[in-house]
């Protein structure tokens, strides 16, 4: 079977997936009890009309009334065709919402994951060079740090410290400057702490990992050949660790990194006032709007979706050992 | 990886005859006594073979009521007929209400407590937790084994020290400090050793030193914008968070080993199905799932449990799966099952006892993954709200950050360090019971 069957295969695949949670979450939100409802029913009966009658009214009016199969079909069908629903708060449809909001998320996601994954990547090379030593020690512990800090509890802290008390960062984050100015050093400088606090949870699995695959080369027969016929550190480094080492890395970079990300950017976006994604979803969160968290939630999966098609894609692309009869 | 594969072998040997038998409460007794047997067979006919294990006598030994299994089975009548009093007889009102006079109180106190549904979780965790290190305390040579592998880790040691502290405030410390409650007059106190402008609490409680209010000791952590002390929040707060980590881990364990060992064991198209499962259930982000489901079912800590224990078993499956599959080829799998020994019985003493390295690292690494969740959801507010969580606390403190920048920095430094000690001591655990891993 060569890569085109396989690639074919892991793409039916992800859309399985993708129906499979789909599925799930139409239950789930059939099961749910649906607040907007009791709310209504409540209004109702408060003022002395019938509460059944508001009910029917108020699954008419959402189109809850038809059988429970054709809202599934119209539900996958909505989905599949852009139609992201009805944000009832923000009076516009859920997908346009989420289009604005986006830029923001990634005006700081972009920059971290980039200096993360590079700086990630030397360090673990450089621990796995020198493994056992301070510097070694040094970078196990701000993994530690990293993995382990709670991102939006160093958020605050880092504005009490540079926003409060120093004052070199604004406490408020300006959307109107971040919307006409994107590139302009003022927006960089409300930017930094957001990236910087993304990018120390972000950096510590880079690292942690780029050390643990290095290791392995770094005693591999082949290095220790080269090191022999006088191949100078650096060309080891670049040409026999490094080259193997980015394999496994890749998908690695691409799952994990991308689950950290995105739940780290939905607190980061809460402390810093960043009105991206994770804002978005938890205004609505906050204010009953299930068409408008859904419309979020769905959007890190289907990141997630494509993002473990990409890196199974990458992986066999890659890694020629890989054999593509299996799976 | 060549050089790896002698060492697995030893160890596997090693985890074959030791773990096996140790963490098998039931079987512990009875493989002491035939050590001795063994000892007095060589002494008598020379080496010991196979045929000379008298296997009835073990079997008899076996189904005997040992003190360890006489103690759980005292333990789970007590914990069902305390339950049928709670729901059945107590109701709504307190399940315990004693009242005790306490020598440095003047008033006598009672003792209220209504057992939750958590806390009926929490004790029932506890009950299987410590029965399942009972064969590892009891095997003198085992524990002294592991503890020196594990105490080459300094801050695993550390961690391991606080972690207790931490537990033993958040389970017996909570039942004799009082809840933290609302005391507007003692709004805003700076932590004890620190003073603030004295303009900023409402009232000082402490005294006033050249316009500055310093903090008592009293509150010695300070207190929050509505006066509950910090240091009683932090310890409240212990207990919500080792409750979210203990009982959603373990039943996030008990899912995945049936689920590992199952597809690991039945093979073909149940295994298939069961690992593409797992494969989905892993591939939505866990965090939105859990956020999906707070919001769609409300967030009460027993629905947070449930929701964490229920979903994120995952990646454990996985490991318990691929451990099961490389015990099977194991030779002493084939010789309980050539001995007559079912599925079930291999699978409950063979193989879950052999894999339970992976699963106790694994399980431990998975608790700060929750500890964590659980506070990032309390702190946008889709937690509990009547609790007194860690992320709770830090968000309301989020308000002052200009005035009073305790609020919110106390109860993270707890959060993190928790977070931390976990880490530290998952990894030092799979360096200790899993050597054959190496990150």
């Amino acid at each position: 079977m060569g890569l085109k069957w396989y690639t074919a295969r892991r793409v039916a695949w992800a859309g399985v997936v993708a129906g499979v949670i789909l599925t799930v979450t139409f239950v789930l939100l059939e099961l749910a009890p649906d607040s907007q409802l009791a709310s209504v029913q409540f209004q109702a009966a408060a003022r002395g009309g019938s509460a059944d009658a508001a009910a029917e009214a108020y699954a008419r009016r959402r189109g809850l009334d038809g059988p429970l199969w054709e809202r599934y079909v119209d539900y996958l069908a909505n989905l599949a065709t852009g139609d992201w629903g009805w944000s009832d708060t923000r009076s516009q449809p859920v997908g346009e919402a989420i289009l604005t909001a986006l830029p923001y998320s990634l005006m700081y996601t972009v920059p971290a994951v980039i200096a993360s994954t590079a700086l990630g990547i030397s360090i673990g090379l450089y621990s796995a060079f020198n493994q056992y030593t301070k510097t070694d020690y040094a970078a196990t512990f701000v993994a530690f740090f990293g993995i382990s800090v709670p991102n939006f509890w160093f958020g605050i802290l880092l504005l009490l410290v540079f926003a409060v008390h120093l004052g070199w960062v604004p406490v408020l984050f300006d959307a109107e400057l971040a919307r006409t100015h994107t590139f302009s050093l003022a927006n960089a400088r409300q930017l930094a702490l957001p990236v910087f606090v993304l990018g120390t949870s972000a950096v510590a699995g880079t690292m942690r990992y780029t050390r643990a695959e290095a290791l392995e080369y770094v005693r591999a027969t082949f290095v220790k050949a080269a090191r022999a016929k006088g191949v100078s550190e650096r060309r080891i480094l670049t040409r026999h660790v490094l080259r193997p080492t980015l394999v496994p890395l890749s998908t690695i970079l691409v799952g994990d990194l991308l689950g950290v990300v995105l739940s780290a950017s939905y607190l980061v976006e809460v402390v810093f006032g960043i009105p991206g994604l994770g804002r978005l979803s938890l205004e609505a969160i906050r204010r009953q709007d299930t068409a408008l968290v859904l419309g979020t939630t769905l959007v890190p999966v289907f990141v997630a979706v494509v993002g473990n098609l990409l890196q199974d894609l990458a992986y066999a692309v890659l890694d020629p050992r890989i054999d593509y009869g299996d799976r | 990886m060549n050089g790896d594969d002698g060492n697995d072998s030893m160890r596997d040997q090693v985890s074959g005859t030791s773990t096996d038998q140790a963490s098998d409460s039931t079987t512990d007794q009875a493989s002491d006594s035939t050590m001795d047997r063994v000892r007095d067979n060589v002494d008598r006919n020379g080496p010991e073979r196979f045929e000379d294990v008298d296997w009835d006598a073990i079997d008899a030994e076996g189904r005997r009521l040992t003190k360890t299994r006489l103690a759980a089975f005292v333990a789970c009548g007590l914990y069902v007929l305390t339950l049928a009093y709670d729901v059945l007889v107590a109701g709504d009102d307190a399940t315990f209400e004693i009242s005790v006079g306490l020598p440095w109180s003047t008033t006598e106190s009672a003792y209220v407590w209504d057992v939750t549904a958590v806390d009926w979780l929490f004790v029932a965790s506890l009950l299987v937790v410590g029965f399942a290190l009972v064969p590892v305390a009891r095997n003198r040579r085992l524990r002294a084994y592991y503890w020196r592998r594990f105490r080459r880790h300094r801050p695993a040691v550390i961690s391991a020290w606080y972690l207790l502290c931490i537990f033993l405030l958040g389970t017996v410390g909570t039942l004799f400090i009082e809840p933290p409650s609302l005391d507007v007059a003692a709004a805003y106190q700076p932590p004890v050793f620190l003073s603030v402008e004295a303009s900023i609490p409402t009232e000082c409680v402490g005294p006033v030193v050249d316009g500055r209010c310093r903090g008592t000791w009293e509150y010695p952590l300070g207190t929050t914008g509505e006066g509950k002390g910090l240091a009683a929040l932090a310890v409240f707060g212990m207990r919500v968070s080792m409750q979210v980590g203990l009982i959603a881990t373990l039943i996030s364990v008990a899912i995945a080993t049936l689920v590992g060992t199952t597809a690991a064991y039945a093979g073909g198209w149940i295994d298939e199905a069961l690992m593409r499962y797992v494969d989905i259930q892993q591939t939505f982000p866990t965090f939105f799932l859990f956020l999906f489901l707070a919001y769609l079912y409300g967030g009460s800590l027993f629905v947070l449990i449930v929701i964490f224990g229920v979903t994120g078993w995952g990646g454990i499956a996985r490991i318990v799966r691929s451990e099961a599959i490389q015990r099977r080829q194991e030779q002493y799998i084939a010789a309980a099952r050539a001995s007559g020994a079912s599925t079930l019985s291999v699978v409950r003493r063979h193989v879950v006892p052999n894999v339970s390295n992976s699963i106790v690292t694994a399980a431990t690494l998975n608790v700060p993954f929750l500890v964590l969740s659980e506070a990032a959801l309390s702190f946008i507010g889709l937690g509990d709200v009547t609790l007194p969580s860690w992320g709770q606390t830090i968000a309301t403190g989020r308000g002052d950050l200009g005035t009073a920048w305790w609020i919110s920095t106390v109860p993270g430094l707890f959060l993190f360090a928790t977070i931390l000690a976990f880490n530290f001591l998952g990894d030092a655990l799979r360096d200790a019971l899993d050597p054959r891993q190496e990150v």
